[in-house]
């Protein structure tokens, strides 16, 4: 089943808590999906739903933070937002680092719960639309052929059609036909927004996508 | 003054004095009979010595004759006293021959007085006179008298009785006496009785002198009672030896008594009498003459004490013996005693028990010391809980953090479903009950550390060890889900209850699971296992053992993981283990702890199992 709403997945062990925090937010008018431990939500983890896991810190087998990493791995990696039966430091500092949307206590106010979700929500859709606009990014700059990526380096960098065709050993002519096909495959208007888009995809920045 | 003369006064002199001795001896104790009847012969032996020197000067037969006649009175006496003496000495002799010796010398003497001039001659017709230790005296010459045969046959009977007593006295070890007393008389009357049968049956001329030979019969009864005098008055000394010792060893034994605080009974069960000790009353609370029985000891103990104390008399008298027990005494000027009594019951040939004699002690202060004590290692046990609670405290606030968590969503989800136009009823009574069983589930927890945390003597009774193991594991649940601990439990179904006190178990238990839990710390995650395997060992007993994963107990140290402040912790106090063990034995079981060989360490300690159900 593809989750196209926002879903809500909530991860703990003690069944009553699981009900409770469930029935809580569905009142609040949220998707709600409940998993009783990390292995059987893993399991069940769809790469493209939409939402965020709300998990207990403290469960037998696989804990909170074993989850979150397990997450973070995964296709579909969601915010994260723990509970926890007691503020535990030196648990929570290293769910922030690592990412976590948030930290509360099992009986915290209902509205920081909420407010919560919702920032992890919000957070899910704002990072799913990045990394839609990423793949998206990626397709176009895939387009381009070896001899259009050496032109656009050169481009970037401000250089002249003729300095171009100097460097690279060939003509004008056939740098112009490089740069309109560049701006046609990456649906640009101008050399600015060219910069932009290319600074957006880390294509010259990112030691992984050194060109081969 | 002529030989005749001294000898025979001496003699008369002699056994006159020796009468008149022993005549004191006798009155001052008239039990000694012996001494009278020795006195009676010395007499008679005197006045025959009187006779015989009388006969010897007689100048006439007539006067001969008379002398004669009356000296049958001191035979007589002589006669009949030395019967009793033998009688009373040598405490034998037939009763039939004693009484014919009397009756024939009565006879005899009877005899003397009615039949001829006197018993031995019908008639004396005239004296003669021969020499005699160098001088004359008169001797009879006459018709001797048939009927003197009476008289002989008695002396006969005398020696025969005699012999017979001596006998029998030899026989039953008095040998002395049967050869000195038996002896003499024997030989001394058959000595006298044959001269004078030589004598008056005309056979040989010569005077009586029997008192000679009764003389002896006298020194030698006089040497033997001499020797019983001397013998008593060195047994007076004995005695009041004895008797000073006596009352040493009482002195004694009665300081002893009193330094070591016993009080002693006797307690008579022919006569129902009991008889105790100035100490023991005062132990039991009873005043000197007040009059003891069983009842009004049994009143004196504690309501609680006494059928206990009843059911070991019962057991004791059945033929037990000898028992020990102790009991608390409620003293009538208000107060409590504890004593410690023991006893020992004295049985007759046909087993039935005669007498109980014992000691009580009190052992107050010994009780006193024994409960604070108990006190003190309660408050230990204690301090050692409220250590492992804190231990706990995390992770059981998670335990009560979590139902709390749930019973506070619930809440706030029923209220924005109430804000609906149409709230759904089921929801709302679903999330009810739900609370209902958190605000339970929450409560528990808490009941658990309470129970824990109380300050509580042992209280036994029996209880069910997956109950047991049950509750141990709900506490020690989220500290194992923290630790990354599986821990596993396994109860066969079928285990019977043991006899212990639930709050005490259930610390021994936590102690050893969060030690288990402490060896996993250098332990990979998936291998982090603590295991409580329960099951019956033998018929009595349920064994517990307690194993973890870890790296086991180095060899060096297994034999002092239950001594005191032993801990190979960082943060250990050293207690938890000699605490467990402490209670482990006060439940009659026993504690251990061994390495396994695949690794890890296991604790075992056994527990009874209870009474009623051992009993089946």
């Amino acid at each position: 089943m593809t989750l196209t709403v926002p879903t809500v997945q909530i991860v703990d062990d003690d069944p009553s808590f699981l009900t409770a925090t469930s029935r809580l937010l569905r009142a609040r008018g949220f998707a709600v999906k409940t998993f009783s431990s990390a292995s059987e939500f893993l399991a069940h983890l769809d790469s493209d739903a939409h939402g965020c896991v709300v998990a207990d810190l403290q469960m037998p087998g696989m804990n909170g933070l074993d989850l979150q990493s397990a997450l973070a791995r995964s296709r579909n990696p969601l915010p994260i937002l723990f509970l926890t039966g007691h503020g535990d430091i030196p648990s929570s500092v290293v769910a922030m680092r690592s990412g976590a949307e948030d930290f509360l206590e099992k009986r915290a106010p209902k509205e920081k719960l909420v407010d919560a979700v919702r920032r992890a929500l919000a957070r899910d859709a704002q990072e799913r639309e990045e990394r839609t606009r990423q793949r998206d990014l990626r397709a176009r700059f895939d387009m381009l052929t070896k001899r259009e990526f050496e032109v656009l380096a050169h481009v970037v960098q401000g250089r002249l059609n003729k300095q171009i065709a100097g460097d690279l050993g060939i003509h004008e002519r056939t740098v112009k036909l490089h740069r309109t096909a560049i701006t046609r495959k990456l649906r640009v208007q101008s050399v600015a927004e060219l910069t932009r888009l290319t600074d957006e995809a880390g294509i010259f920045t990112a030691p992984a996508r050194t060109f081969p | 003054m002529s030989w005749v003369t001294v000898i025979w006064s001496m003699i008369a002199a002699v056994c006159v004095t020796l009468a008149g001795i022993y005549l004191l001896v006798w009155r001052r104790n008239h039990s000694a009979w012996a001494n009278l009847l020795f006195c009676l012969t010395a007499v008679s032996v005197a006045a025959f010595a009187f006779c015989e020197l009388r006969m010897m000067r007689a100048e006439t037969p007539a006067e001969f004759a008379t002398t004669l006649k009356w000296a049958q009175v001191p035979v007589w006496l002589l006669v009949l006293s030395l019967v009793g003496f033998v009688r009373l000495y040598l405490r034998a002799g037939r009763t039939w021959l004693a009484w014919m010796t009397c009756g024939l010398r009565t006879l005899a003497l009877l005899l003397g007085f009615l039949v001829g001039q006197n018993l031995n001659y019908r008639e004396i017709t005239h004296l003669r006179h021969i020499l005699f230790l160098g001088e004359s005296v008169s001797i009879a010459v006459g018709v001797p008298n048939p009927w003197m045969v009476v008289g002989q046959l008695s002396l006969m009977v005398l020696l025969i009785f005699t012999a017979d007593a001596g006998v029998t006295a030899w026989r039953r070890g008095d040998r002395h006496s049967a050869q000195t007393v038996g002896g003499s008389i024997v030989f001394f009357t058959f000595v006298s009785t044959v001269q004078s049968l030589l004598v008056f049956w005309g056979v040989v001329q010569a005077p009586i002198v029997a008192s000679i030979s009764f003389m002896g019969l006298v020194a030698v009864m006089g040497y033997e009672l001499s020797r019983d005098v001397f013998r008593a008055s060195q047994l007076v000394g004995e005695l009041k030896e004895s008797k000073d010792g006596l009352r040493e060893n009482e002195h004694r034994m009665s300081l002893a008594v009193d330094a070591a605080n016993l009080g002693i009974w006797i307690r008579d069960l022919a006569r129902n009498e009991i008889w105790a000790s100035d100490k023991w009353r005062e132990l039991f609370g009873f005043t000197p003459m007040e009059p003891l029985d069983l009842e009004s000891i049994l009143q004196r103990l504690h309501p609680d004490d006494r059928e206990a104390l009843q059911q070991v008399l019962t057991k004791a008298l059945a033929g037990g013996g000898s028992y020990e027990t102790e009991f608390r005494v409620t003293l009538p000027q208000g107060g409590l005693r504890w004593i410690s009594s023991r006893g020992q019951v004295e049985f007759d040939a046909t087993g039935q028990p005669v007498r109980v004699r014992g000691v009580s002690r009190d052992v107050s202060a010994q009780k006193q010391a024994e409960q604070e004590t108990q006190l003190l290692r309660r408050e230990v046990a204690h301090v050692g809980r409220v250590t492992m609670m804190g231990q706990l405290a995390s992770a059981l606030a998670h335990e009560i953090n979590q139902p709390l968590g749930a019973i506070l969503r619930n809440a706030e989800a029923a209220e924005l479903f109430m804000q609906n136009a149409s709230p759904d009823l089921d929801e709302i009574r679903a999330i009810v009950a739900d609370i209902r069983k958190d605000d339970q589930r929450a409560g528990a927890v808490i009941d658990r550390m309470r129970g824990l945390l109380k300050r509580q003597p042992l209280n036994t009774r029996a209880l069910d060890v997956g109950e047991l193991l049950g509750d141990v594991r709900a506490l020690v649940r989220a500290e194992a889900v923290a630790r990354q601990v599986k821990l596993e439990v396994e109860v066969p179904g079928d285990l019977p209850p043991v006899c212990g006190d639930r709050v005490h178990l259930q610390q021994v238990l936590l102690n050893v699971i969060l030690n288990g839990m402490d060896a996993l710390n250098g332990v990979s995650r998936g291998e982090r296992r603590v295991s409580v395997i329960a099951l019956l060992n033998g018929a009595r007993t349920v064994e517990i053992a307690v194993s973890d994963t870890g790296s086991g107990i180095p060899a060096d140290k297994l034999a002092h993981v239950f001594d005191p402040f032993f801990t190979t912790k960082p943060n250990g106090m050293g207690m938890g283990l000699p605490i467990s063990r402490t209670i482990i034995e006060a439940h009659g079981g026993r504690f251990w702890a061994e390495n396994n060989s695949s690794g890890g360490a296991t604790f075992r300690f056994t527990l009874p199992i209870a009474e009623e159900v051992a009993a089946k």
